[in-house]
Order: C-alpha cells, then sequence, then structure tokens
C-alpha cells in the first residue's frame, strides 16, 4: 500500500484535475477544449476508480493491476485526442483540419499496428501486453508531436496566450517524464528516489492546465519581443 | 506528391521517430516504466509481457 505522503500526492493530483475542469466551465471554455477537458475529467474518474479498486483488493492484486493497465491506455488515448485537438487550434487558420485528423488517425492507426506486431508472439495475456504496449509507445509519439507542435508555434508566431501555454505545458510534461524514465533505466538504484517523481510530475500538468484556463482569456494575446522593444 | 501522400508520409516519419527515441530510451532497460497518468501507486503484479520467471532449482544434469 502507498505511504502517507504517496496518497497525500495522489489526492493533490486528483484534486488539480478537477480544478481543469471547474476552471475551463466557469471561464466557458469547456467545448473549445473538449478532449482536454475529457482527458482531465477521466483522469479524475479514473483516479477514484483506482482508489476503489486498491482498497477492496489491494495494490497486489490482479483486479488492480487489470485496472490500472486498461485505464492507463484509455487515459493515454485521450491525451492523444487533446494533443491532435491543440493541433487543429494552432493550425486552424490554415485550413489544415482535415489533414490533422488524417495524419492523427494515420498514426493512431501505425502506432496500435507497431504494438501488435510486437506482442503478436506472445500468447499469454496478449491482450493485456497490446494495451500496455500501445499506452507506452502512445507516449513517445505524444512526446514527438508535442515537440513539434513547439516547432510549429513558433514558426507560426502564435500570440495566443493560453494555447501556448497548453502547448509548452504538455511539453514539459512529456519531457520530464521521459527524462525521468530514462534515469530510472541507466541508474536502477535511483528507483527508490525516482518513486515519488511521476505522482509528483503528474501534478504539474493539470496545475498548469488550470492556471492557463484561470489566468489567461482566450482573447490574450502575447506580445512578441520586437514590438515590446519598440513600444519601451 | 499530393497533399494526402505528404500527410501518410509525414505520419510515418513521426511514428518511426518516436519509435526509435523509445528504442533509445529503453537501450539500457532494467524493467522501470511510464505511466504517466495520475498519482495512483503502480501495481506490484508482473507487467505484461514479462517473461516467466526462472526456476530457483538449477536444471538437472543429463547422465552420462
Amino acid at each position: 500500500m502507498p505511504s502517507t505522503l504517496g496518497y497525500a500526492i495522489w489526492f493533490l493530483a486528483t484534486l488539480l484535475e478537477l480544478s481543469v475542469v471547474v476552471c475551463a466551465v466557469a471561464k466557458q471554455s469547456f467545448r473549445r477544449y473538449f478532449f482536454l477537458n475529457l482527458y482531465m475529467a477521466a483522469s479524475f474518474l479514473v483516479s477514484v476508480g483506482r482508489y476503489l479498486v486498491l482498497n477492496q483488493f489491494g495494490q497486489q492484486s490482479a483486479e488492480y493491476g487489470y485496472f490500472y493497465f486498461y485505464s492507463d491506455t484509455l487515459l493515454t488515448i485521450f491525451l492523444y485526442f487533446a494533443l491532435i485537438t491543440l493541433y487543429i487550434h494552432v493550425f486552424d487558420e490554415l485550413k489544415a483540419e482535415k489533414y490533422v485528423r488524417l495524419a492523427a488517425v494515420i498514426l493512431l492507426g501505425g502506432t496500435a499496428l507497431f504494438s501488435y506486431s510486437v506482442v503478436q508472439q506472445s500468447s499469454h495475456r496478449m491482450l493485456t501486453h497490446f494495451f500496455f504496449e500501445l499506452s507506452q509507445n502512445l507516449y513517445f509519439v505524444g512526446l514527438v508531436l508535442t515537440y513539434l507542435l513547439w516547432g510549429a508555434i513558433l514558426k507560426l508566431r502564435e500570440t495566443r496566450t493560453r494555447l501556448v501555454q497548453l502547448v509548452l505545458s504538455l511539453g514539459v510534461y512529456f519531457s520530464l517524464f521521459a527524462a525521468t524514465y530514462a534515469l530510472r533505466n541507466m541508474f536502477p538504484a535511483w528507483q527508490v528516489a525516482l518513486a515519488y517523481s511521476a505522482p509528483i510530475l503528474g501534478c504539474l500538468l493539470p496545475l498548469s492546465w488550470a492556471y492557463a484556463f484561470l489566468r489567461h482569456s482566450e482573447e490574450a494575446r502575447l506580445v512578441p519581443a520586437r514590438l515590446a522593444v519598440a513600444a519601451q | 506528391m499530393s497533399r494526402k501522400a505528404a500527410v501518410v508520409l509525414l505520419a510515418m516519419i513521426v511514428l518511426v521517430g518516436a519509435m526509435g527515441l523509445k528504442t533509445v530510451v529503453t537501450a539500457h532497460d532494467s524493467g522501470a516504466v511510464m505511466m504517466a497518468n495520475g498519482g495512483a501507486p503502480f501495481p506490484t503484479i508482473p507487467l505484461p509481457g514479462d517473461p516467466a520467471p526462472k526456476p530457483k532449482s538449477a536444471a538437472p544434469v543429463p547422465a552420462k
């Protein structure tokens, strides 16, 4: 069972996930960023579900394990759709929504096919292994897509403050997770020290998104550096 | 090249890049997994796809 600190961080992350949806509804941005809010609402419900299953069956039970892995895959797919929604917002002036959707479907299908090809040799618990592999692979696809979106934002000189902050938060979140993952693989002795890193990082994304919804309106614009200098 | 073909090509490049990055990151695989959704504790059951546990006793030596 997790420690008191582990429970406290988990509870905080769950509250922050709910706060994103509340802030979006309060600022009338729920429908505009529907998949972001769907991901956060699903994260909140999954956290509650995990807590109930954990209390009922325990951390070592197969029930908790299966619930954890399947719900993680579901959340990762929602996060992928949230990222695609950000792409659509960034490219909306180019009228490229059709192509973004096509690329998203191909990429998701390709990732699923790749995951299947990896696990097809394994006859033991193949379905669970497939969902686990798909979840892992989608993280890395999301990471690459977020960096590409960063590049697109810089190239297109995007100035919508809220959109920029949402994308930057996601990029930092993915990058920190990948860095932690790499550190845990390279230095297995650090496992204990890094045990709390994932739950703490899990608090940062909802915190940043809630701040973006609360602090910045949809009309807020960043002042480009050259204009800011000229105005002084 | 049509726009749709370019989109397909771009998607494939992203997929190859992502899987390449995963291969690099997991080059020193120690069994750590990347689970980024929420603060719930990680299950302690064997991971899906883990190989079967090795038997503790030594394999019997065939008689000559």
